[in-house]
């Protein structure tokens, strides 16, 4: 699957990608690792997370495992800082190299999964793992499970109609392989999600399904906490500030939709201009069998049309693996922050009503109880993780999309600069001749 | 009478549009070279003696199209369009035009011309008329012969038309012609050359092509070519019909983006006005393939013109397998005519005869009875013989002239298809730039998203 010829990047324009600040455009570790993968601008796209990142002003202590009172204190910690560079960080992994695994029972396709690290939780400076589908949707699960404050990348569809696409295809794979990569560099880039211990298992362990069968739950104390809060109190007003985000993400689903519609319009009007190309340029050879002089204009044409044939249908593939996978990815990327925001909404709940409950209680207590009060650390930390991933997620949406936009203005130009030179190419031959009559 | 050599532009320029195809046998060339008494495109045809009504370079054009109602020949009510046709003569010292003649003419009238100049010019591949009805029609064209634009392309197509028969050197000498762009009782005058009764019958023309025996394996093969070229252009036209119908729909779709992107940008805040403006471009986009599918009617129909020589280029095969057909027959009817003779001379009866079954049964006829039927044979025989010697020489006048047309016809051909690739190339080349222009306009607003 990955042996094709490399995709040049695209130079047209007075804004090229390389002028974009990704500090990963030029690391060579990860395209070594890669092994066959192109510098293409999908790639580019994927890397994109890295650069408006938060860097851990201590050189990183994990949030995970260890010890800080409460998540708040941990935001404390933590700076959004916009001016960062490739160079302060220490975690890289890349997907790749996908095989087809033939067995009794199935067939399934395995990713190679390679990681880089100088951090201490790892013991190995490099590993090197193969993961299937399945794997990937356990992590997210247990990620789900064990940091529910906070908002977990989507995966692409798990579920493909057996018959209308076909699992095994280059292309099928290939941009299943893309979506698990960026899923992978998303939580890399995330400075919670990325010190979480089933992400490092995820990584390194040689076998993960005997880690899997253990069962071990390695909750941190948030996710334990979160875990015990019923579903049965009802928030009564969500606050200005996520009542704001629910509506945003509402009508940010509602455009994507959109945007998706109208794109897959757009490649389905453009699939039928290619048929009919096919057939027209064709034509232009059979007349010039019946002709004497206009022969070798006509072939030309229909050789030009052919050309375009060619560059349109290009355009159209690259718009079906490019474009589309990653507006739908981003439309499961709100689905899956709005239900972060229920469960926020949840712990609210549960505090407002137990607050209640002790003003109803009449007892002069000077103090607060101790679980009220934990409810309402619950529900600050929560707040505060809310917020910083939605802010991160919001820095990255906007470098994703100016990079998916750029990318869709790039191929169409690219598609027009090819039919141009055909078109240009062919009128000294149309026109040659005519000079040599004339003279 | 001296005139300047003949320019060699075309000479005939009307305003505004340029003839779908140039000819450099102009009119004024044709005038300037009757002045000096060359007449190579008359194969020795007396120049200064042969018509001429064109007394200067003139300019024909067919510069308006207007819509009338008026009543038919059943008095019915009815909506048509004229055509404005105006004559200019043209001083050559400075060449400033001015306006000499100017009529209105419908499409039936042209058609009419046009039908008077196949029957007495059968030797010449007759310029085609414009399509009578839209054909060829991708969804947002309209088949509707009252549409603005399938009128404008008609008047573009009756100018064509004219000037390719005034850039003709033998049919612009014609008088109905010329009296077709003058004021007065045409249509009477054209009738009353009787040309509708001279015309071949279509049956006559069918039954020759199946019977004849010899016909000139140039004009098979030409009606062979002409055949296919009508076939395939045809063909390539329906296509480009439904590809110019795709590439509208991909374009108009985009114009989508515009709106979503607007409404999108509306609760971004620093993508804003990057979506924004990039929406704006896809609009822009969107409208741009309007002009560019006119233009390409244009192409299209140039196209169409030689679709239609197509038939014109039949029709000079038929009238030759016609020719021959007669000849074959004039022949076949002298040769049994001969025959009878020699029979009755001799006595013999060798063939059968309806003289002979009545000689059977009625009893022998006298030798006066049969010297006076040999006399009329052989005056019959006579007369044959003058007969089949003038359509020989007929026959072979038509190929000569035929043939000469033929050949002007295939060079102007060739000139014109390239010209009109060449002008198809620049449009694409165009639309491709264009489209390079929006995109790049676009990634702009992006990058600043």
């Amino acid at each position: 699957m990955a042996g094709g010829p490399p995709k040049a990047l695209p130079s047209t324009g007075p804004h090229s990608l390389r002028d974009m600040p990704h500090p990963l455009a030029g690391s060579s570790s990860e395209e070594a690792v890669g092994g066959d993968s192109t510098p293409s601008p999908d790639l580019l796209m994927a890397r994109s997370f890295g650069d408006k990142d938060l860097i851990l002003p201590n050189g990183g202590t994990p949030a995970g495992t260890s010890s800080p009172a409460s998540s708040s204190s941990l935001l404390n910690r933590l700076q959004l800082d916009d001016d960062i560079d490739g160079e302060t960080r220490d975690l890289f992994v890349i997907v790749d190299d996908p095989k087809k695994h033939v067995c009794t029972m199935e067939t399934y396709i395995t990713y190679r999964i390679t990681t880089k690290s100088t951090r201490v939780e790892f013991d190995l400076p490099e590993y090197s793992v193969r993961r299937r589908y399945q794997d990937f949707d356990w992590l997210r699960s247990k990620l789900e499970e064990s940091q529910p404050t906070h908002l977990i990348p989507p995966l692409p569809e798990k579920f493909v109609v057996k018959g209308v696409v076909d699992r095994f295809s280059e292309e099928f794979v290939e941009t299943r392989r893309k979506a698990l990569d960026k899923f992978l560099k998303r939580i890399t880039d995330h400075p919670v999600l990325s010190f979480n211990e089933h992400f490092n298992v995820f990584l390194t362990a040689k076998d993960l399904n005997a880690y899997k069968k253990q069962g071990i739950a390695l909750l941190t104390r948030m996710g334990e906490s979160v875990k015990h809060v019923t579903g049965g109190y009802k928030l009564r007003t969500r606050p200005l500030e996520f009542a704001a985000i629910g509506d945003y993400l509402d009508t940010f689903a509602l455009k994507l939709g959109t945007i998706d519609r109208i794109a897959q319009r757009i490649i389905k009007e453009e699939i039928e201009y290619l048929v009919e190309l096919r057939e027209y340029g064709p034509v232009y050879s059979t007349w010039s069998t019946l002709e004497g002089e206009l022969a070798e204009p006509l072939e030309g044409v229909s050789a030009c049309i052919g050309n375009c044939s060619t560059a349109l249908e290009e355009l159209t593939d690259d718009m079906t693996e490019d474009f589309l996978p990653v507006l739908r990815e981003y439309i499961l990327y709100s689905d899956s922050m709005k239900s972060v925001l229920k469960k926020r909404d949840q712990v609210q709940a549960e505090y407002e009503a137990k607050l209640e409950a002790v003003a109803l209680r009449k007892e002069d207590r000077p103090k607060v109880p101790a679980d009220v009060e934990k409810c309402q650390d619950r529900m600050e930390c929560f707040n505060a993780d809310l917020k910083a991933d939605m802010e991160r997620w919001q820095n990255n949406k906007r470098q994703d999309f100016r990079q998916l936009l750029m990318g869709m203005a790039d191929k169409n130009i690219q598609y027009y600069e090819k039919c141009l030179m055909a078109w240009e190419s062919i009128i000294p031959l149309l026109q040659e001749k005519q000079e040599a009559k004339d003279s | 009478m001296e005139q300047a050599p003949p320019d060699p532009e075309p000479q005939l320029q009307p305003a505004p549009l340029e003839p779908l195809g140039c000819s450099d046998a102009g009119l004024g060339a044709a005038v300037g070279k009757e002045a000096a008494g060359a007449g190579e495109e008359d194969s020795g045809v007396d120049t200064m003696t042969h018509n001429n009504f064109w007394l200067k370079k003139i300019e024909i054009s067919v510069s308006e199209a207007e819509k009338r109602t008026g009543r038919n020949a059943m008095n019915m009510q009815e909506t048509y369009t004229a055509y404005l046709i105006e004559t200019r003569s043209v001083e050559h010292t400075d060449g400033q035009s001015v306006l000499t003649d100017s009529l209105w003419r419908r499409y039936s009238e042209f058609e009419l011309l046009r039908n008077y100049l196949l029957v007495y010019y059968p030797h010449i591949v007759v310029p085609p008329l414009p399509e009578k009805r839209a054909e060829f029609v991708w969804h947002k064209l309209s088949a509707d012969n009252m549409d603005p634009d399938f009128v404008e392309r008609r008047r573009i197509g009756l100018e064509n038309f004219l000037l390719r028969i005034a850039s003709h050197p033998i049919l612009c000498r014609d008088k109905i012609f010329y009296l077709f762009t003058q004021e007065g009782n045409w249509k009477e005058t054209v009738n009353e050359t009787g040309f509708q009764l001279k015309a071949d019958s279509r049956l006559k023309a069918l039954n020759a092509t199946f019977r004849v025996k010899n016909p000139d394996k140039r004009f098979t093969d030409l009606k062979h070519y002409s055949d296919e070229l009508q076939s395939v252009i045809s063909h390539l036209l329906r296509v480009r019909a439904r590809v110019a119908d795709r590439l509208y729909g991909v374009y108009k779709v985009h114009g989508n983006y515009g709106r979503v992107f607007s409404e999108w940008s509306a609760i971004e805040k620093e993508m804003g006005d990057g979506l924004q403006s990039a929406g704006h471009h896809m609009d822009v986009y969107a409208s741009s393939i309007d002009d560019i599918l006119e233009d390409e009617e244009h192409y299209a129909d140039q196209l169409k013109e030689y679709l239609f020589y197509a038939e014109a280029l039949r029709a000079v095969c038929r009238k030759h397998e016609l020719m021959q057909y007669d000849l074959e027959m004039a022949a076949q009817d002298l040769a049994s005519k001969k025959q009878q003779c020699e029979e009755l001379a001799t006595g013999t009866v060798r063939t059968f005869s309806l003289k002979g079954m009545t000689t059977k049964l009625f009893g022998q006829e006298t030798p006066e009875q049969r010297e006076a039927r040999i006399k009329v044979l052989e005056e019959q025989i006579n007369e044959g013989e003058q007969q089949l010697k003038s359509k020989n020489l007929e026959g072979r006048e038509f190929v000569k002239n035929a043939w000469a047309d033929i050949e002007r016809f295939k060079e102007q051909k060739n000139r014109d298809l390239k010209e009109a690739l060449i002008s198809y190339a620049v449009m694409q080349i165009s639309m491709c730039k264009k489209g390079i222009q929006v995109w790049t306009n676009a990634k702009e607003c992006f990058s600043k998203m």
